[in-house]
């Protein structure tokens, strides 16, 4: 029989455990969707193959682990080989695609199901488990934290943190945001808006194998690791508001914490859907998103 | 504001000439029927051979397990032959793409029937795709219909027969095993489709009869991956064995939380029943040391059991480069005793027509497979066989336990 205080402590401990968890998955959520932020904010394509970029940080890793690069090495090379597919990419499909924000969906899911498709030939289908730099785990009360979780959570805050300066306070960052918000303008005082987009789209896919190349030991490796998330990503972006840096990664927090909480509290199966619902209904209370982007 | 460029002209048009040719080449392969194809006989046969259709998932999420499934189906119809055939007539095998997807399914599945008029179908591996299917193989196209994979049992209709394991076959020794060497709370988290609420149905009432307790039974959307708030529950309620039905991907993360938060350090038990040697590469070694799971074959029976060891030397030797193991979980086991016991009914019943053959397989039998012998139960259209209990041992798996002869599959 537990004594009161016994009791009193393992509920501390689960609601510490539970904060974690929560605080852990949302970061998760937030370092997928910044990616796909960026590009849909920034040049207002929503890329459906966003999913894949991540799913390709993921196999660049494991591909560089098992020939012998050290794992950390392996997540660092990963997003710069992303980057050089989504420049390759960007220069033979995306930018026939700026005009028709429709049809750029259907092309980039399209470019997805062939990124995926060969994927899995290349996994044979199979699940491959990706080992962690960090494994240990780190005990705080009667709580253990896995270390390499903990380091996620700091990671994405460094992520967004570099973004978001990259973005709204260098040169870079302006050049990026003129050619959003006047391209003709922008072209006229001589910014290459073509350079532009290349660089804003590949900076996009970048951060998307960056955030494969990170979750990958805790998901392990499957050709479906991206369209897992693809759906809560553009509910994150959809939330979040589009036209910001910031409106995606706060919607990403919110679908994400709301995805990990709500199973601590209601059937699982329930929680599904009701994160949905409770988006649903966020998105119709404020129908330009959280953060108030430029309106259309 | 405006931000859309304008329209390079006639980028956008497409050419009608370019509309009609992909249309024409579409219906040219829609009519030739792509995606299927048959394996013939050697020509030393001189009379015509016998149709056998395998309809299995060689694309899409299962595609790892269809195209073992149908490797498997090739080197039985290559044993088959090399020994004489079936009533002097060759086999060859009209294989249909299932392709993970019910809907694509049942017209391919329907071409094997109609176009092929194979003898038999085998496949169909999830039990949404055995659904789909039986009704084109069986009702309306009065053909006779094997089903290999292991499920949650009641599929009881006339001219099925399952030759996978039942919930009987892979419960029965495994949970009195699990309460004498892991301990009596259980925990049951499942991927919520009908082969885990079924299965554990079946085995509450084992873990009850033996003494044990579940201590929760809980069901997560298919695709979930986050597993918090279980891991807790697991470790706050000192939970001794999870009873695992979820499935990949969710799998995955789930056993690597549950290491991360302790539990095999303090003890506990990881149990899956569909875990076979395609399934250790999810986690790391030191995550799922120590899993049990109950299946008709492992590998590590090769080095006690000479008869499953040569089947298994014969399917490297056919296909030495292949990604696609010979495993239990994925059917592959299953696809040989159907292929062999209905071999072994048409030998009996000296015809084909569906009745004859069905009611020779009713009872047939067959010493060699993989795991050991088989038989079907009479009128049950289920396969007993020998079962076994298996432990993840630093990355692969050892036979711990043997049933003691065959196991009875207990359904119809």
């Amino acid at each position: 029989m537990l004594t009161d205080t016994g009791r009193m402590r393992d509920r501390m401990d689960t609601a510490v455990n539970a904060v974690f968890e929560i605080l852990s998955f949302s970061a998760i959520m937030v370092l997928i969707v910044v990616g796909l932020g960026v590009v849909a904010s920034m040049m207002g394509i929503f890329n459906f193959a966003h999913g894949e970029f991540v799913l390709l940080g993921a196999y660049f890793t494991y591909l560089f682990n098992s020939h012998g690069v050290a794992v950390w090495l392996a997540m660092l090379l990963a997003p710069l080989a992303v980057a050089l597919i989504g420049l390759v990419v960007e220069a033979l499909v995306i930018r026939r695609f700026y005009a028709r924000p429709l049809a750029a969906m259907l092309g980039t899911y399209a470019l997805g199901l062939v990124i995926r498709e060969s994927v899995r030939g290349l996994l044979g289908g199979l699940y491959y488990n990706v080992p962690a730099p960090l494994t240990g785990s780190v005990s705080i009360g009667g709580v253990s934290f896995a270390q390499w979780r903990l380091a996620i959570i700091l990671i994405t805050a460094a992520v967004i943190l570099a973004s978001g300066v990259l973005l709204t306070r260098t040169t870079f960052g302006l050049r990026v945001r003129a050619a959003l918000e006047n391209p003709a303008l922008a072209r006229a005082s001589g910014i290459s808006t073509k350079t532009v987009y290349a660089v804003t789209f590949t900076f996009g896919v970048a951060l998307a194998g960056l955030a494969g190349a990170l979750v990958v030991p805790i998901f392990s490796l499957f050709a479906d690791l991206g369209l897992r998330f693809l759906i809560q990503a553009f509910l994150a972006v959809m939330l979040g508001g589009i036209g910001t840096f910031a409106g995606p990664i706060v919607g990403a927090g919110v679908i994400g914490t709301l995805s990990a909480a709500l199973p601590w509290v209601i059937s699982p199966v329930v929680a599904e859907v009701l994160v949905f619902l409770i988006a649903i209904a966020l998105m119709k209370l404020l129908p330009s998103g959280i953060i108030r982007g430029r309106t259309a | 504001m405006q931000r859309t460029k304008p329209d390079r002209e006639g980028q956008a048009r497409i050419p009608r000439r370019h509309v009609l040719r992909s249309a024409a080449w579409m219906a040219g392969a829609v009519a030739t029927g792509a995606g299927s194809w048959v394996i013939p006989a050697r020509r030393s046969f001189g009379a015509a051979p016998i149709k056998v259709g395998i309809a299995t998932d060689l694309t899409g999420a299962i595609g790892i397990a269809g195209n073992s499934d149908l490797n498997v189906a090739k080197m039985c119809a290559d044993l088959i032959n090399k020994s004489g055939g079936l009533l002097g007539r060759p086999i060859e095998l009209h294989v249909e793409d299932t392709a993970s997807n019910e809907g694509i399914a049942v017209g391919n599945v329907r071409r094997l029937i109609q176009r092929d008029r194979v003898d038999v179908v085998l496949g169909g591996i999830t039990s949404s795709m055995r659904n789909a299917i039986k009704g084109p193989i069986v009702e309306r196209g009065h053909t006779l219909y094997i089903y290999p994979q292991l499920y949650e049992g009641g599929e009881c209709e006339k001219f099925i027969y399952c030759t996978g394991p039942t919930p009987a076959q892979q419960c029965d020794d495994l949970i009195p095993w699990l309460v004498q060497n892991s301990g009596k709370r259980f925990a049951f988290p499942s991927a919520n489709y009908i082969w885990p609420h079924r299965l554990n149905q079946y085995a509450r009432n084992l873990v009850q009869k033996h003494g044990g307790e579940v201590v929760f039974e809980e069901y997560y959307p298919l695709d979930q991956i986050d597993y918090g708030a279980t891991v807790n529950r697991i470790m706050t309620n000192n939970v001794e064995v999870v009873f695992n039905t979820v499935i990949p991907p969710g799998v995955g993360p789930f056993f690597k939380q549950l290491y991360e938060a302790g539990f095999l350090k303090r003890g506990g038990r990881l149990c899956c029943v569909y875990y076979d040697e395609n399934d250790l590469n999810i986690n790391a070694p030191q995550e799922i040391e120590g899993l049990a799971s109950c299946l008709d074959y492992f590998r590590a029976l090769d080095k006690t059991e000479p008869d499953s060891a040569k089947i298994q030397a014969e399917y490297q030797a056919m296909f030495p480069d292949t990604k696609y193991l010979f495993a239990a979980g994925s059917a592959a086991t299953g696809m040989y005793r159907g292929m062999m016991l209905w071999a072994e009914a048409v030998k009996a019943a000296g015809k084909l027509d569906r009745d004859s053959v069905a009611a020779a397989l009713d009872h047939a039998s067959i010493a060699v497979a993989p795991g050991g012998p088989a038989e079907m139960v009479p009128g049950k259209r289920h396969c007993r066989m020998r079962m076994y209990i298996a432990v993840a041992k630093n990355g692969s798996f050892d036979i711990v336990d043997q049933s003691k002869g065959l196991v009875d599959p207990r359904e119809c």
